[in-house]
Parts: C-alpha cells; sequence; structure tokens
C-alpha cells in the first residue's frame, strides 16, 4: 500500500514535549490535525485514549503503535513523533517509550488500518534504523528512512 | 404420466433432497468428498438405472427426454444454469494478479499439468482408435476434460493434515489458479476446434483460425473485463442492497455467458470472465456471500445430473479404455506437475505430493464432457469414460494425498530452503471450538475490514485464503485451535489483527460481566415461561 500519502512531513514531529502517555498522544492528535482530513479533534483523542485502555500500544524497544477508529476523520491519518528521553507507555517490555506511530482511521469504512500500522512499522524492527530515526535531524530524513 | 412442469418439480425435489443426503452420508461414513456421493446418487436414481421405474401414481421418475436424451430439456436448462453460476463463482475466487507475483513453482507445475495432461488425454484418443487424428473432436475433448484439476477436495485434506503452509500446500494451491485459468482457455480452443470439424471445416488452417478466434476472444473478453471491472463495480454500487448488486452481477454474468456461446464459445466461459473481472473489486464477498445459498441448491443437482447421464451399457465395452485413460489420467497429473516441481527444489516426496495433490478433477472436467456430449463433439461412450477418470481421480486424490504425507520426510531437496520460506504459522489455542470459531469470524471480518479477499476454501472445513496485492494468509481451525500461516515479512500484520480482535474478544467478556443488565435480561427472558396456570397460550 502507499505509505507516502497520510504520512507527510506537516504529521512528523522529532521533539515532543509531552513527559506524560496523555500528554503524548494529546500532542500527537495535534500533529493529525495538521493533516486536515480530522472533524472532531476530541473524537479522535478519545478513540486513541479508549483503545489504549484497552492494552497499551507501547511496544519493545521504545516503540510505541497508538491507533483508534472514528467516524470523525474522513480517511486514514498517520503521525510520527520522537520523544528522545523517552516517556512510560505501559509498555510490553517495561521500558520507555521514544518512537510513536499514530494511526487513526473511519470506523464505518472499510480500509487498511492494521496493515498501514503494519507497514509503517515494519522497518523499526531493525535496530540501525531505530538509531537512525532517534538521530534525525528533520522530517524528511525521518519520511526517507521508513519509506525511501 | 405427470405434466412436464410437476414432473420437473418432483426431479428438482428429488435430487436436491437425495444429494444432499447421499453426499452426507459418505462424507460421514467414508469421508469421501461430497461431490463422489451426488455423481453418484445421479447415477443411481438416473434414467439409466432407478429412473426407468415405474412408480404408482407418478410413473417413471427420470424418464429418458425427446428424441432419446438421458435427462429432460428442462433439467438439463437447471444444470446448465447451475454450471453458469458455478463457473461465475469460480472465476469470482480467482485473483490473477496476486497468484501471478506469488509463485514460481506454481506457474511451472499448473502449466506442465495442464500442457501433458491434454496431451496424454488426446493422445488416449488416437492411440486407441477413437480419433482419427489429433485435431478431431473426440481426441480434443478427452484432452480438455484430462486438464482441470478440482484443488478444492485436496485443500481440505492439507488442512486436516495440517499441511497448508508446507511447501508443497502453497505450490498445490498457487497452481491451481494457473490450472483454473489455462482450463478454461483449452475449453475455449477446444469448443471453438470441435465445432470447425463438426462443421465439416477440417482444413488445419480453419481449425488453426478458430483456435486463433476462440483464444483472442478470450484475451479480448478478460483484459476488458480487468479494465471496466472498477467502473463496472462503481455502477452496481449505485443500487446499494447487497441483494440488487449480487442478482445484477450474475445477471451480466448470464449474459456474458450468452454471448460467448453466440461466438462460438461455451457458455460457462463467459460466466468465468465476468467473475474474474469482478474478482479485482471490492464487491467480491459481497456477490459471494448473496450467491451461497443458491450455489448449495444448484451445484449438488449439477452433479447428480451429470451422473444421471452415464449410460452403463455404453461404457461397458469401453471399461478398459476408460481405465486406461483415468491412468493416463493420474500419471499425465503426477509427471506433469511431478517434474516441474523436481525442478523447483522439490525432491522425489515433494514431487508426488504436488502431482497426487493436482490429481482430483471435478466440476469444469464434467461441464467440459457434458458440453462435449450435447453439442455431439463426443457419444456416451466417451462421456462415460470422463465420468469414470473424474470418479477415480476423486477418490484416489485425496486418498494417495493423505498417504504420501504419511512419510515425514521433507519435501524440499534441500530442507534448509524452508527457512528461505520463511514461513510461519500462529497458532493459537482456546478452551472450547465454539470461542476458537467465535474469534475466527471475527479475524475473518477484521481482514474484511482491511479490504482484504478472505474466501473459504471448502464448505467442508474451517479453511480460508486471505489475499490482498502480494500479501497472502491461509487461516484454518480445528477444534480449539486457529492457525495463520503467512511469510515471515507479514508476521507482524497477522499478530497485530488478532491481537486486536482478542483485545475486543476480551473487552467484550468483560462487558458481559459487568453488566448486571445482562443477568435481568436472562431472568426476564426465561421468567414467566412456566408460570401460567390457565389454557395453553395464556401467560
Amino acid at each position: 500500500m502507499n505509505l507516502k500519502k497520510p504520512l507527510t512531513v506537516e504529521t512528523i514531529c522529532l521533539d515532543l514535549k509531552g513527559a506524560t502517555k496523555e500528554a503524548i498522544l494529546a500532542e500527537m492528535v495535534e500533529l493529525l490535525v495538521a493533516s486536515g482530513h480530522i472533524r472532531d479533534r476530541d473524537a479522535v483523542l478519545k478513540a486513541v485514549l479508549e483503545r489504549e485502555k484497552r492494552m497499551s500500544t507501547g511496544m519493545q524497544n521504545g516503540i510505541a503503535i497508538p491507533h483508534g477508529k472514528t467516524d470523525s476523520v474522513d480517511c486514514l491519518v498517520a503521525a510520527l513523533g520522537i520523544k528522545r528521553a523517552g516517556v512510560d507507555f505501559g509498555a510490553l517490555d517495561g521500558q520507555p517509550s521514544n518512537i510513536f506511530v499514530m494511526t487513526v482511521s473511519p470506523d464505518s469504512r472499510t480500509g487498511p488500518h492494521i496493515q498501514f500500522l503494519a507497514e509503517i512499522s515494519r522497518p523499526l524492527n531493525d535496530a540501525s534504523v531505530r538509531a537512525k530515526l532517534l538521530a534525525a535531524t528533520s522530517p524528511d530524513e525521518v519520511l526517507h528512512l521508513l519509506i525511501g | 404420466m405427470l405434466a412436464t412442469e410437476i414432473q420437473f418439480v418432483f426431479q428438482l425435489g428429488i435430487l436436491i433432497v437425495f444429494t444432499r443426503v447421499g453426499g452426507y452420508w459418505l462424507r460421514r461414513w467414508l469421508r469421501l468428498p461430497g461431490v463422489l456421493g451426488e455423481l453418484i446418487v445421479g447415477m443411481l436414481i438416473g434414467p439409466y438405472a432407478l429412473g426407468q421405474f415405474h412408480w404408482p401414481l407418478i410413473g417413471k421418475l427420470f424418464p429418458f427426454g425427446p428424441g432419446g436424451a438421458p435427462v429432460s430439456p428442462e433439467l438439463y436448462a437447471f444444470s446448465t444454469f447451475a454450471s453458469i453460476v458455478l463457473l461465475f463463482l469460480s472465476g469470482l475466487e480467482t485473483d490473477l494478479s496476486t497468484f501471478l507475483r506469488y509463485s514460481v513453482a506454481g506457474t511451472a507445475v499448473g502449466i506442465g499439468g495442464v500442457v501433458v495432461s491434454f496431451f496424454l488425454g488426446t493422445g488416449c484418443a488416437v492411440w486407441f482408435g477413437l480419433a482419427d487424428h489429433w485435431l478431431a473432436p473426440h481426441a480434443l475433448f478427452l484432452g480438455a476434460i484430462a486438464t482441470a484439476t478440482s484443488v478444492g477436495i485436496s485443500a481440505r485434506i492439507l488442512s486436516e493434515r495440517r499441511k497448508m503452509d508446507s511447501p508443497e500446500g502453497v505450490t498445490i494451491l498457487a497452481a491451481a489458479v494457473f490450472d483454473d485459468v489455462l482450463g478454461i482457455i483449452v475449453l475455449a480452443i477446444v469448443v471453438g476446434m470441435s465445432r470447425a470439424e463438426t462443421e465439416g471445416g477440417v482444413s488445419w488452417s480453419h481449425i488453426l483460425l478458430i483456435a486463433a478466434k476462440a483464444f483472442g476472444f478470450w484475451i479480448g473478453a478478460t483484459a476488458a473485463g480487468l479494465l471496466l471491472a472498477r467502473r463496472f463495480s462503481r455502477l452496481l454500487k449505485y443500487f446499494k442492497s447487497t441483494q440488487a448488486i449480487a442478482a445484477l452481477a450474475l445477471g451480466c454474468g448470464l449474459l456474458l455467458a450468452g454471448l460467448s456461446e453466440m461466438a462460438g464459445l461455451a457458455m460457462i466461459i463467459g460466466a468465468y470472465i465476468m467473475g474474474l473481472s469482478l474478482s479485482r473489486t471490492d464487491l467480491v464477498q459481497v456477490i459471494q456471500k448473496e450467491i451461497e445459498g443458491l450455489q448449495n441448491i444448484l451445484v449438488p443437482v449439477f452433479f447428480a445430473t451429470m451422473g444421471m447421464l452415464v449410460n452403463f451399457a455404453a461404457i461397458r465395452p469401453m471399461l478398459q479404455i476408460g481405465l486406461v485413460y483415468s491412468a493416463l489420467a493420474i500419471a499425465s497429473k503426477v509427471l506433469g506437475c511431478g517434474l516441474p516441481a523436481l525442478f523447483c527444489g522439490f525432491n522425489r516426496h515433494g514431487a508426488v505430493r504436488i502431482g497426487v495433490g493436482m490429481l482430483p478433477r471435478g466440476e469444469v472436467a464434467l461441464i467440459v464432457a457434458g458440453i462435449g456430449l450435447t453439442s455431439g463433439a463426443i457419444g456416451q461412450d466417451i462421456f462415460g469414460i470422463a465420468i469414470l477418470m473424474t470418479l477415480i481421480t476423486t477418490l484416489l486424490g485425496p486418498m494417495l494425498l493423505a498417504g504420501s504425507f504419511e512419510n515425514p520426510a521433507p519435501g524440499l531437496r534441500h530442507p534448509d530452503d524452508l527457512a528461505k520460506a520463511h514461513n510461519r504459522t500462529i497458532e493459537l489455542s482456546f478452551p472450547s471450538s465454539d470461542m476458537a470459531e467465535f474469534l475466527l469470524g471475527r479475524i475473518v471480518r477484521a481482514f474484511r475490514q482491511e479490504e482484504f479477499y478472505v474466501y473459504r476454501l471448502s464448505p467442508d472445513a474451517l479453511t480460508y485464503q486471505i489475499r490482498k496485492d502480494e500479501i497472502f494468509f491461509t487461516l484454518e481451525s480445528e477444534g480449539g485451535d486457529i492457525r495463520l500461516t503467512t511469510t515471515v515479512q507479514y508476521e507482524t500484520l497477522a499478530r497485530l489483527v488478532i491481537a486486536e480482535e482478542m483485545l475486543s474478544l476480551r473487552s467484550m467478556l468483560h462487558l458481559a460481566q459487568d453488566n448486571g443488565h445482562l443477568d435481568t435480561m436472562e431472568h426476564d427472558l426465561v421468567a414467566g415461561l412456566f408460570g401460567g396456570n390457565g389454557e395453553e397460550g395464556e401467560p
């Protein structure tokens, strides 16, 4: 699938400010607003928080993939954020999370959602890609690393 | 003697009831494919056996049709409609682009099987004096009948033996798609050529021209279908209702079937092309689901009607040739599919498994034989041989395939190649089969929501193929177990999809536990059921 469309330089932040899981999620949703496809920011945040309540999307090695479904978005939207110092995200390995990939897609329409998450995070399995991402100095560099 | 329409209704009722019961018992008692039961029921109740029996009040149930035809024109038309629906659905289940990319071994095995089967089938007719030359209709039909594999039967065995994800299993499934497509092209050419022959145009150039025309129609119609499919699906979606969409799609399939017959090809080719064109749209599941009920009624009637056409007296003198033809049909797939497999990294064990997995012939062989019989290109003797071969290969295929896996020896020449195949199976065990089936349904729904094509391989087993472009999964459930197999590249996607559905399941269970309202709901439902003191029906 085309990963380039949802993830753009506008929806990438290399220096997230939040110090808690909730703050990071709110900041990421703000990034999504930049895509221009969000009708109700609060509803989007609520969908993502609901999903987090069921089980944290904090995986291993600093990766977190918060996501949710709501009809407050017109199409699949995605954002990537980096918090070098890391935040306690309730990750599987108990380590702080520092690379966040957020995806939100419409609830009542079919289309890739988990597939997007899986494909965009596949390169993150590679430790050298993670290291390069954390050292990236521009959103373009991040896009190049993940999408080519 | 009953009026035609009453007799037709009786015939249809008897066929539906007996094929269902026969198929069920054969599956249950002998663990044989249901299609065998349906064919055998047709043979037993047909005009050449019990159909001639005089019943009080209703007379003969399956008398000969006008002009001595084995079945009435009404019943034959009904079974033709069934074959069109069958091939329409078969086309719908094919995702050409995925399989073209999926497996080099699958391509080689599929092509090898079709070429060798056609050659040996045609050769059999020439060697035994049934045809004067290789291009005679008898020869061409025996070749075409021998080509098409019915992989559903093998898929069930692979699933039962948990070999769906084995290199052999993956290759058999991929090869079957090429086999289907090539089988239809062969049929298109054979029908065209045999018509030219029977019409007296026996010159080679004329026959080759017809073959080129048939091939051209196939390529042209398929290309047009694939190009216009998205526009056509948008047009269908205008009608919103899923029933309307499915009915319109099938209706157009019937129209294209009629057109292809008028163009000098078989009707099923048009139906297959319409299905194949729609297979690349997101309407596949909608149409499949809506037509499923119709298919369940029609298909057994089709197989039984084919069985009814078998004239035992005509086969008897041909029995020996029939057995040789069946043996050649078996050898042609074992060699035609097995040899290319040997060149694609498989060893002797693997090649034999692939060869026997491609053995069973089914609906396409029967449809081709039926077309040959009604068009006069082949006689009842050759038709009988075709049925015999279908019965033998359908009976032996599953047994040989299961037996070939008894020896646990790896099927690849270098078992380390398994690592190269990078297949991964995610296995989950649940306390009950109900729970596993519930989650299976959720996983199927989740993939469909992600716009994957999901289809069930066989009605007898909970085995699904899930695909989108180059991504391919096999999902199976047996007892309380669920297995999802894919390549290492798509393992993350598989794990995430299952994990999300497990979470939903858990949330639902929590919600059910925490929600006192459900308790009162249950209580309200049964309270007062036996509290009445008065007459029946009084609360």
